[in-house]
């Protein structure tokens, strides 16, 4: 059933934090270039997806499979996830005093271009690029000598966010709650830097609560998760019609489930 | 007592110069002391065991040593070889309102001066203080006039030899309203005995600049001081970067003696193999609205030790005080040591005291926030470790010493994260 043109396949995937099963079955399948809008409630396993996509400790992968261009997702440290294209950007990003965002980016740059077995990029070079993508996403390039993320707003954090994705050019992009404490200016430059790297070759989940961003990241398919699991996909329409009705009708679903177990 | 403080004794008791007094009174306090061991609190940790097999000895031979040159830093350099003030590496001439003498050469009326600070600052309780008082050659004098401004940094070396014992003494007094950069660095060869003490007074409205580098490794025992007294409304900032060896030990103690007087301590110590680094810092508020902030950070590998003691006093007097002190540690192996003790004694009532130590591993959100970025595990160990020190790094006022001392960190954090 595997199908060779997927960028990213999720089968029935179970997976706990602390012993407590979130994610509970969880299919999806994206192909190059596609964007793909999960919305939900608080709690349905939203951030959660992200996570144990990403490999962060202590989030375990129960049973179910995920692969990226055809590879075991699963099999690979964190950062070999995202050598190999994976890409999460934060719903909260870390504050790293002392490590400057400079030597944090090029560091994480040179580490990919490593592992892809091209040629370093020099520091000279490497600044010019920087400082390219700060501008596209409208951070003074001031912050590249700032630690990494430390004292930057809600959506300086996120700008710093898209930059990382500029420059590391990743194939699949998981945006988790972008648009979380933004205002609407900083969610349009938010959104225009995504528009702006969407490609054939490149893919996107949007993680979000609310419908807003949809207006202006265009999502192909959006989907619905409740209680870990997949409970509707359609068009860029179901967004609108989440909007006007609410989560509301999902949280009644698994006490039917309930009566009828 | 121990052979060598035997020995240290028996050598000072044949000299009689200018600070006769003040060596006489020092020998007395010394033969009633006791050799620490476990059980004294000041040496827990810190046994005394490389300072009772030290093959160092005085080499009075000259030797030609210079101490390192710094890129971008253009400082006044004031040089001892193996404990002898070398004069010939003074610069001729001093910018107007500086003066730099060796105690033994100046006037009466001077010495007597020089005579009124010394070891007056010092506290008396510091055995090895007490042995530098007895074991100086000389005491080199620097003052600063009135409402100077000295744009120049004076850098103060000890410059050891293979073998060398050496013990050094520097007096600094800042007149009020005046300005001054002092850098204090031990660079020691090979199995050698150090202790060096520098005492400052720094007048009303004065700013002093402090950097203390101990960067010896390996076989050497570096014992030192770096003793401040603050007046009305004086300001220091003091950055304290330490690598341990087989007994490196250094005290600080800074006297709130003026009102509004503002103190910044920041130190960062990184530790590797069975090296030892042992820091006490001592505050003393004895006046009213006195602001101290002390940061101290240590990063522990292998099978190293260190210890930290931080003690700030609010005397009775001393209301409105603000004293912060903030102490973190990471170690980075199973073997590697802490002991860290914040000591407050407050007996003031309006005061702002926090104090807080803390021992840890990495973060690990920072760290599995590199990793989604595809940086390895181990080098993003290396970057937060690195990151830890270098945010006071940061901090240092002067960018020509950031930038000198940054990659030499840099170089050591290579090397411990190898084992």
């Amino acid at each position: 059933m595997s199908n060779t043109k997927s960028l990213l396949t999720i089968k029935d995937l179970h997976a706990s934090v602390e012993e407590k099963q979130i994610i509970k079955g969880l299919d999806l399948n994206i192909k190059p270039g596609e964007v793909h809008a999960i919305m939900g409630p608080n709690g349905a396993g939203k951030s959660t997806l992200g996570y144990v996509l990403s490999g962060r400790d202590g989030y375990t992968v129960d049973s179910g499979s995920v692969t990226l261009d055809g590879e075991d997702l699963l099999e690979m440290e964190t950062e070999d996830r995202a050598r190999a294209g994976l890409f999460l950007a934060f719903q909260y990003p870390v504050e790293i005093p002392g490590v400057s965002n400079l030597e944090f980016l090029k560091a994480s740059v040179d580490a990919q271009r490593q592992a892809r077995g091209e040629d370093a990029i020099t520091s000279a070079d490497f600044l010019k690029e920087a400082k390219a993508a700060c501008k596209q996403v409208n951070l003074p390039v001031a912050f590249l000598k700032r630690g990494v993320n430390e004292g930057f707003s809600g959506g300086e954090k996120k700008r710093n966010e898209l930059m990382q994705m500029l420059l590391l050019k990743p194939k699949l992009c998981i945006l988790d709650e972008t648009d979380s404490g933004l205002d609407i200016d900083a969610l349009q430059v938010v959104a225009e830097g995504v528009n702006s790297q969407r490609s054939a070759d490149r893919s996107f989940i949007v993680v979000t609560h609310y419908q807003r961003l949809l207006d202006y990241i265009k999502p192909d398919f959006v989907h619905v998760l409740s209680d870990g699991k997949i409970v509707k996909s359609g068009d860029a329409s179901l967004a609108l019609e989440l909007e006007a009705q609410g989560y509301a009708w999902l949280q009644k679903e698994p006490a039917e489930d309930e009566l009828e177990g | 007592m121990s052979e060598w403080l035997e020995s240290a004794i028996a050598r000072a008791q044949g000299i009689n110069d200018w600070l006769a007094p003040k060596r006489a009174h020092a020998l007395e306090l010394l033969a009633n002391t006791k050799w620490p061991t476990r059980k004294t609190e000041a040496w827990r940790y810190t046994p005394l065991r490389p300072v009772e097999r030290t093959q160092a000895k005085v080499i009075s031979d000259k030797v030609d040593l210079s101490p390192v040159s710094i890129a971008d830093l253009s400082a006044i350099e004031l040089v001892f070889v193996n404990g002898q003030f070398d004069q010939a590496q003074l610069v001729k001439t001093l910018p107007e309102g500086l003066s730099i003498s060796l105690g033994g050469d100046l006037g009466s009326a001077e010495q007597t001066d020089a005579l009124s600070v010394f070891s007056t600052i010092k506290p008396e309780r510091h055995i090895f203080g007490l042995v530098n008082d007895a074991l100086a050659q000389d005491v080199v004098v620097v003052t600063v006039a009135e409402g100077v401004e000295i744009t120049q940094p004076i850098r103060i070396s000890s410059l050891l030899s293979q073998g060398a014992e050496s013990h050094t003494r520097v007096q600094v007094a800042l007149a009020a309203g005046s300005r001054l950069t002092v850098i204090e660095d031990v660079q020691a060869q090979g199995e050698s005995f150090n202790t060096a003490f520098v005492e400052y007074n720094v007048a009303a409205n004065a700013r002093l600049e402090h950097y203390r580098f101990a960067l010896q490794t390996g076989s050497n025992v570096a014992i030192g001081g770096s003793h401040f007294n603050l007046h009305d409304h004086a300001k220091m900032n003091s950055t304290i970067v330490g690598f341990g060896s087989d007994l490196s030990r250094l005290d600080t103690d800074i006297i709130h003696a003026g009102e509004f007087a503002d103190a910044k301590l920041n130190a960062m110590y990184l530790l590797d193999g069975k090296e030892l680094f042992d820091l006490h810092a001592t505050v003393e508020h004895a006046k009213p609205n006195g602001k101290t902030e002390e940061n101290v950070r240590c990063i522990v590998a292998d099978r190293a030790r260190a210890v930290f003691n931080g003690r700030i006093h609010i005397h009775r007097d001393a209301q409105k005080t603000l004293a912060e002190l903030n102490n973190r540690n990471l170690l980075l192996s199973d073997k590697a040591e802490i002991n860290t003790k914040p000591e407050l004694e407050i007996y003031a009532d309006d005061v702002k005291c926090a104090h807080g130590a803390t021992v840890a591993q990495i973060d690990k959100q920072a760290l599995y926030y590199l990793q989604t970025r595809g940086v390895s595990r181990s080098k993003a160990q290396v970057m937060l470790n690195f990151g830890f020190i270098n945010e006071l790094i940061d901090l240092m006022p002067n960018a020509a010493l950031a930038e000198w001392i940054r990659p030499i960190i840099r170089e050591r954090f290579a090397q411990m994260e190898v084992k």
